[in-house]
């Protein structure tokens, strides 16, 4: 068979061979959640915000009821950076809500879907390798201080000094190898399982049809 | 609600081309559904972008066919194959006939989706100038690619008539 014969054979067979949709379950339809890749990158960052919140708070919490100064002031530091995170979250949800683009041509949309979450994930990647280095040497500077060091009365049990010995060091720097290898790896393959294999597939469409 | 009920009643005249999309891009009655209906909160999302520059149709075709190609699901599907109780029975006609058909959507829904975009346009009438405009492609580009489509499910559907 032909392809122009099908054509002709669907036309008069087919039109009629699905149940159809009333008004009432269209209309019921407008109200149930979205599962486009737009609208879990909004539920994602709602998800984000919301952590934002609860983490803010409980930092907030541990940098007044802390039991160490070191403490209150690490974590302190991450309330307010927590809190600095919140307008740009809500930010980038507003700009997220505005962004449709099914009634684009095939190419366009395609290619604003892959523009859109290749920049959600180099922006995550970016955020959360970027905190690495923050988070230890906040941890660092306010734990491994000489005030911390030579202040007995202050039985910091979270930094030792490393100067006394060796092992110390060994393990401090093994662990911090280790958490920012981990902290490297598993962001990594968050996001090429959540996003990665999603977005190579849509650039397969899109050299599909640039061939 | 104006606007919401004019939609409502837009699509509730044009939901066959949603079906149709389903039907092509999805192999069991739940996905179809969720296709049904992520299409539909699409199209109500997208509809304060539709200026009645074009059919509704045409506009409708735009935005099934990019929630289709674009709607990720982890799992792996297996390629759709119309069962026969989806394709009408006629006893008027011969039984040729319909294996043909069968082999005719078989080789159909092994398609990529890029291609069973092109072959559905094709078959609701759509020129070249206007699938190309549907999926952003040049009209050139399409008849290669039809021509391409055509050789393959001639080659497919034989091999799928042969051994049924």
């Amino acid at each position: 068979m032909e392809l122009d014969e099908l054509k002709i054979f669907l036309k008069e067979k087919l039109d009629t061979q699905h149940p159809e949709k009333s008004t009432e379950d269209i209309s019921a339809l407008l109200n149930k959640n979205t599962q486009s890749v737009i609208g879990k990158i909004k539920r994602s960052l709602w998800i984000e915000i919301i952590a934002c919140l609860v983490f803010t708070l409980a930092c907030t919490t541990v940098g007044v009821i802390g039991k160490y100064t070191s403490l209150r002031i690490y974590f302190s530091i991450f309330a307010v950076l927590c809190f600095l995170f919140l307008p740009v979250l809500w930010f980038l949800l507003q700009k997220t809500k505005k962004l449709s683009s099914t009634s684009l041509p095939v190419k366009s949309n395609l290619e604003f879907l892959v523009k859109i979450l290749k920049e959600y994930v180099k922006r995550y990647f970016q955020l959360t390798m970027a905190l690495i280095p923050i988070t230890i040497f906040i941890a660092f500077s306010l734990g491994y201080s000489e005030e911390n060091l030579h202040n007995p009365e202050l039985h910091n049990p979270f930094f030792p000094t490393l100067t006394g010995s060796m092992r110390s060091v060994v393990f401090v720097i093994t662990y911090l190898i280790l958490f920012s290898a981990g902290m490297y790896y598993v962001t990594k393959w968050y996001l090429k399982k959540f996003y990665g294999n999603y977005i190579d597939q849509l650039q397969s469409l899109i050299k599909e049809l640039e061939e | 609600m104006p606007e919401a009920n004019k939609f409502i009643n837009l699509l509730n005249h044009n939901q066959n081309i949603i079906h149709k999309v389903c039907n092509l891009y999805m192999d069991n009655i739940s996905d179809r559904e969720d296709l049904f209906q992520e299409i539909t909160l699409q199209a109500w999302n997208a509809y304060s972008s539709f200026r009645n520059e074009s059919k509704f149709s045409t506009w409708l075709y735009k935005v099934a066919l990019n929630t289709a190609i674009s709607f990720y699901r982890k799992e792996k599907r297996k390629p759709f194959i119309q069962s026969s109780t989806q394709i009408p029975e006629h006893a008027d006609e011969t039984d040729n006939k319909e294996e043909q058909m069968q082999a005719m959507y078989k080789a159909i829904a092994a398609l990529s989706k890029i291609d069973k975009a092109l072959i559905m346009l094709y078959l609701e009438d759509y020129n070249y100038e206007e699938i190309g405009s549907i999926l952003g492609i040049t009209a050139n580009n399409v008849a290669v690619k039809m021509n391409r489509i055509r050789t393959k499910l001639k080659e497919e559907s034989k091999k799928y008539y042969q051994f049924s």
